[in-house]
């Protein structure tokens, strides 16, 4: 009994978009939220759709990193398109739990200037994640 | 008058007070906010790391690779016969090594044997071409095997 080689390439390709989706419309969503007045109710709505959007983004990457090591048998850097895709993907990875974390932890409580720092690694963050997703695309393309 | 004075000044001076509380409180709980995401990020990325030399011991076992294309199951003139088509055909874009050069990586694909059967005999237009006319399916499939061999 075995199971099929191929299990582990559609296990990553149904787990990966998640977090990059997420991470993406969290980044949104919070820079939307710093862009209209505190005295508007949208603010809080865009905290609101920002907060659980990282959480569940952050919980999302472990099964795409997990799916993703089965698939390259453990290989954690690799060549070329899956060594690009790697150096993307490792910081965005442990920045994405780290900020998923960190806005679990804090909620609402935020002041302005941390959550001014917190927005700028959130951005960073996903444009990690857009570079790990477009090499990502390049290795399939090229195998 | 000067005790309506005294009173007015404690309570401005509680109310810094309470401020100023309120700021070290939101300051604490961000920096144990930060503490954890620091700890939680680098377990997760170190724990990932650690995991892949595991990972790569069980990927060997059979019931990982899909048994009949495990590399045991095949035979070492099979390999050699694949290795030998290899350097004639495919090392030129692959490498010699198969790490890559125009073409991609061939190690430990991911990808079925029927799949990289199907890549050698249809090519990709613009970018490989096809061996279909080169090689029959016997060779193809022991140009598979060598691929396959590949860690």
């Amino acid at each position: 009994m075995s199971i099929d080689p191929t299990l582990w390439p559609k296990l990553h390709g149904a787990s990966t978009h998640f977090p990059v989706a997420l991470a993406m419309a969290a980044a949104l969503f919070d820079g939307l939220s710093a862009l209209v007045p505190a005295s508007s109710p949208r603010k809080a709505q865009l905290r609101a759709a920002g907060y659980f959007t990282i959480i569940l983004g952050a919980l999302g990457t472990f099964p795409a990193v997990l799916s993703g090591l089965f698939m390259t048998k453990g290989r954690v850097l690799g060549h070329d398109a899956e060594l690009f895709h790697h150096l993307f993907v490792w910081p965005a990875f442990a920045l994405l739990v780290g900020l998923g974390a960190w806005r679990a932890l804090v909620g609402d409580k935020a002041s302005p200037r941390g959550f001014a720092i917190y927005l700028a690694v959130l951005f960073l963050t996903a444009g990690l994640m857009a570079g790990a997703g477009y090499w990502g695309g390049e290795l399939i393309l090229n195998s | 008058m000067n005790s309506a004075l005294e009173r007015k000044t404690l309570a401005g001076e509680s109310a810094r007070n309470g401020i100023s509380q309120s700021v070290r409180a939101k300051l604490s709980l961000e920096t144990r906010a930060l503490l954890w995401a620091l700890m939680l990020g680098a377990v997760s990325l170190g724990g990932a790391l650690l995991m892949a030399t595991p990972i790569q011991k069980i990927s060997t076992w059979p019931f990982f690779t899909g048994g009949a294309s495990s590399p045991a199951a095949v035979s070492p003139q099979l390999l050699a016969q694949g290795a030998g088509f290899y350097a004639q055909s495919c090392g030129d874009c692959h490498g010699d090594d198969a790490h890559g050069d125009e073409g991609p990586d061939l190690h430990n694909l991911a990808i079925s044997d029927a799949r990289i059967a199907s890549q050698i005999k249809n090519g990709t237009k613009g970018e490989m071409p096809s061996f279909r006319k080169k090689y029959d399916d016997p060779q193809v499939a022991a140009l598979v095997a060598y691929v396959r061999s590949l860690h």
